[in-house]
C-alpha cells in the first residue's frame, strides 16, 4: 500500500519550471531518498507535498486520499510549460500545512527552523499541540491538567528518543548544530506522524555524526512504525539506509531504483555523482 | 518545566503586599491625591498594555487598533449604565436616547469586553491574513473608523454623537481598578502559559515552522486577536470609569501609540515589563515631570525653558534615552523572577570576596 503518491506534479514559478511532471510512490515502512544536484527541486518537491506550495498541476495522495490537486488556471494556464494540464481540470484541493501535518506527515527543514525563544523541551512540546483536546478556556483555567501532563510526558519521551533529555531546559538555539537537527526530528516525531520527511538531516554533520544518524533514522522508523522520505547529499548515508532512491535533475526524474542500480546508472553519474564527487 | 527549589512563589506575597500598600496609600493620601490618580490610571493602562503585548509581543501580530477596541468597551459601558433618570439630560440633543434599560456595572464592563471581542472577530477575518506593516495599517484604520462611527450623528440616539457621556457610575476606591486589572492580567498570564500561549509564541518565532507543527495560523491569530481585544474593551470600560466623562475624541491613534510605547519600553513579550512600564509611564507623564510645566524661580532667578508643555519635551528625551540604552525594553522578553534576583545578588557578593 502506498503511503504517499505524488502524481504528475509540476511546480512553476512564473516562467521557471522548478518541478516538471514528477511522479513518485512511497510504500509503507520504506526509507526512500530523494537526491539530485543543488537546485534540482528537491525541497520544492517537499513543499508541494506538505502544502507550503500549491502545485501548479498534478495531485498528491496520502494513504490514497488526496491532499493536493490542482491544474493551471488564470494566467498560469497560458504560461504553463508542463504536460498533463488537462488531466486535473475541474478538480482542486489545497490543504494548508497544518492540516497535512494533522493527517500524519511531519517534516524537518533544510535551514533549521527551531523556535528561537524557547527551550529544547518547549520546542518539542509545540509538536504535541495539535493532538490537544482542550479548548482555549479549559487550557487557560487549567482544566486540562491530565492532558497537559500527558503531552509533557510525550514530549519528554521524544527528547529521550533523540538523546537530548539532559538538555531539555537549554535554549534550542544554543545547542550545537547536530543536536539542533536532532531536536527538529524530535519535534516532528511529537506530532505523531506516519510519514516523516527529512530535508537534509545530515547537513553540517561530521562523518561520525552522519553514521550515527543513519542508525538513528532506522531505529525510529522501526520504533514508531514510520515511513521515511529524505533529501540528502551525503551519498554514503543515502546508499546505506535507503530502500529506494529517486534522482531528479532540473525538476525532472532521471532515475529510480535500489541503491545499487542508482550507483551504476550512467545518467545519474553524469548529472550528479560524477560532477559532485570527482 | 518548573524547576526545583524555585523561590518564585515569593512573588505571591510580594504582590499581596503591593495591594496592601495601595490600600493603605489610598487611606493616607486621600482618593483625589496625585499618587492615587497615578495608581488608578497606571493599573488600567497596565491591563491594556498587557492585552496589546499578548498580540504584539507574544503572537507577533503588529496591531495598532487598541484604541478602537477600548473605545468600543468604554462606550458600551457608559451607554448601558447611565441611570434612566439622567438620560434626558445627557442625551439632550437626541430626545433622551433610544436605549431604555440599564445593566449592572459589572455586566456592562464584561459586555464592553465582549462587544470589542465581537468586533475583533469580525474584522479579524479579512485583516489577519495580512502581514506585519499591512496589519498595523488595517487595524489603525479600523480604530479610526470606530471613532468616526461613534461620533456619527445618525448613531446619536445610542452614542450621543460627539457630545459628552456622563453621570454613569464610577468606582469609589482605587482597589477596584487594581483588582479588576489584576484578575484580567492573571487570566492573560494563565493563557500565555497554556498550550495555546505556547502556540502563540511559536507563531511569533517562526510562522512556517509553526504551521508545519500543525498549528492553524489563522485560527490561533484570530484567537489571540479576539482575546486581546476583549481585555482592551474591559480596559476601555475601566478607563471610562476613571475619567468620569467620556468622549470619542480622546481615543485617537495617539492613545494606541502611548500604549505601544509602554509595551516597547517594558519589553515585547514580558507581562511584568508592561505592568512596570505603564506605572512608570503614567507617573512620569502625569506626576513626576509636572514641575517642568510651571514657571519656577530659584533664588529669584527665573529658570529658563520651563513653561507649559515643556514637560512633554523632557518626557520625549527620557523615552529616547530608555530606547537607546534598553533597546529591548526594561525586561526584554523575560519576566520578573525572584530566582534571577537572588542569583544576581549572590553573584555580586561572590565578586567582592
Amino acid at each position: 500500500m502506498s503511503v504517499l503518491r505524488v502524481e504528475n506534479i509540476t511546480m512553476q514559478f512564473g516562467g521557471v519550471v522548478a518541478i516538471n511532471n514528477l511522479s513518485m510512490e512511497i510504500n509503507k515502512g520504506e526509507i526512500v531518498a530523494l537526491i539530485g544536484p543543488n537546485g534540482a527541486g528537491k525541497t520544492t518537491a517537499f513543499n508541494c507535498i506538505t502544502g507550503v506550495y500549491e502545485p501548479t498541476n498534478g495531485a498528491d495522495y496520502f494513504n490514497d486520499s488526496p491532499i493536493a490537486i490542482n491544474h493551471p488556471t488564470g494566467k498560469m494556464a497560458k504560461t504553463y510549460a508542463g504536460i498533463n494540464a488537462d488531466q486535473y481540470v475541474g478538480k482542486h484541493l489545497h490543504m494548508t500545512p497544518d492540516k497535512i501535518t494533522k493527517l500524519g506527515i511531519a517534516r524537518t527543514f533544510q535551514n533549521i527552523r527551531l523556535f528561537k525563544s524557547m527551550t529544547a523541551f518547549e520546542n518539542v512540546l509545540i509538536g504535541t499541540h495539535l493532538r490537544r483536546t482542550s479548548n482555549p478556556f479549559s487550557a487557560t483555567f487549567r482544566l486540562n491538567m491530565r492532558e497537559e501532563k500527558k503531552l509533557r510526558a510525550h514530549a519528554m519521551d521524544m527528547l529521550e528518543v533523540v538523546g537530548l533529555a539532559d538538555l531539555a531546559d537549554e535554549k534550542a538555539t544554543s545547542l550545537p548544530y547536530g543536536k539542533q537537527r536532532r531536536l527538529e526530528i524530535a519535534r516532528a516525531l511529537a506530532t505523531d506522524p506516519k510519514l516523516l520527511l527529512l530535508d537534509e538531516p545530515a547537513a553540517g554533520m561530521n562523518p561520525q555524526e552522519t553514521d550515527d544518524l543513519g542508525v538513528f533514522i532506522r531505529d525510529i522508523k522501526d520504533r514508531f512504525d514510520l515511513t521515511v522520505f529524505l533529501i540528502e547529499h551525503h551519498m554514503n548515508l543515502v546508499m546505506d539506509i535507503s530502500d529506494r532512491i529517486y534522482v531528479i535533475d532540473f525538476g525532472k526524474q532521471i532515475a529510480e531504483g535500489v541503491p545499487a542500480e542508482i550507483r551504476d546508472n550512467p545518467a545519474v553519474i553524469a548529472a550528479y555523482l560524477g560532477v559532485d564527487e570527482e | 518545566m518548573a524547576k526545583k527549589n524555585s523561590k518564585n512563589w515569593l512573588l505571591i506575597p510580594i504582590i499581596a503586599l503591593i495591594y496592601l500598600l495601595v490600600f493603605v496609600a489610598e487611606k493616607v493620601a486621600g482618593t483625589s491625591s496625585m499618587l492615587v490618580t497615578v495608581l488608578e490610571k497606571g493599573a488600567i493602562y497596565a491591563l491594556i498594555a498587557v492585552s496589546l503585548n499578548l498580540l504584539n509581543g507574544f503572537t507577533g501580530l503588529f496591531s495598532l487598533g487598541q484604541a478602537g477596541f477600548m473605545l468600543v468597551g468604554a462606550y458600551t459601558y457608559a451607554v448601558l449604565t447611565i441611570p434612566m433618570a439622567k438620560r434626558a439630560a445627557v442625551y439632550q440633543y437626541y430626545n433622551g436616547g433610544c436605549i431604555t434599560f440599564t445593566v449592572p456595572f459589572i455586566i456592562a464592563i464584561i459586555l464592553g469586553g465582549l462587544l470589542a471581542a465581537a468586533f475583533a472577530a469580525l474584522i479579524g477575518f479579512p485583516v489577519l491574513r495580512l502581514k506585519s506593516d499591512y496589519l498595523a495599517i488595517a487595524t489603525l484604520g479600523f480604530a479610526e473608523i470606530a471613532r468616526a462611527l461613534v461620533q456619527f450623528d445618525g448613531l446619536g440616539p445610542i452614542t450621543n454623537g460627539s457630545n459628552l457621556l456622563k453621570t454613569y457610575p464610577t468606582y469609589k476606591t482605587v482597589m477596584f481598578p487594581f483588582c479588576a486589572a489584576g484578575i484580567c492580567i492573571a487570566i492573560i498570564l494563565l493563557l500565555i502559559h497554556s498550550t495555546y500561549g505556547r502556540a502563540f509564541k511559536a507563531i511569533r518565532d517562526d510562522e512556517i515552522a509553526a504551521e508545519a507543527m500543525g498549528i492553524n495560523l489563522f485560527r490561533h491569530k484570530e484567537l489571540s486577536f479576539v482575546i486581546s481585544s476583549f481585555f482592551a474593551g474591559v480596559g476601555g470600560a475601566l478607563l471610562a470609569m476613571y475619567q468620569g466623562t467620556l468622549q470619542a475624541n480622546a481615543f485617537k491613534s495617539s492613545m494606541t501609540y502611548e500604549i505601544l510605547l509602554i509595551v516597547v519600553i517594558g519589553g515585547m513579550g514580558s507581562v511584568s515589563g508592561s505592568v512596570i512600564a505603564s506605572f512608570l509611564f503614567i507617573a512620569c507623564s502625569e506626576w513626576w515631570l509636572r514641575f517642568l510645566d510651571a514657571e519656577q524661580f530659584i533664588w529669584g532667578i527665573k529658570v529658563p525653558l520651563l513653561r507649559s508643555g515643556f514637560r512633554m519635551v523632557v518626557f520625549a528625551v527620557v523615552i529616547m534615552l530608555i530606547v537607546l540604552f534598553y533597546s529591548r525594553g526594561i525586561m526584554g522578553d523575560r519576566e520578573i523572577s525572584i530566582d534571577r534576583i537572588i542569583k544576581k545578588f549572590s553573584k555580586k557578593k561572590g565578586a567582592t570576596k
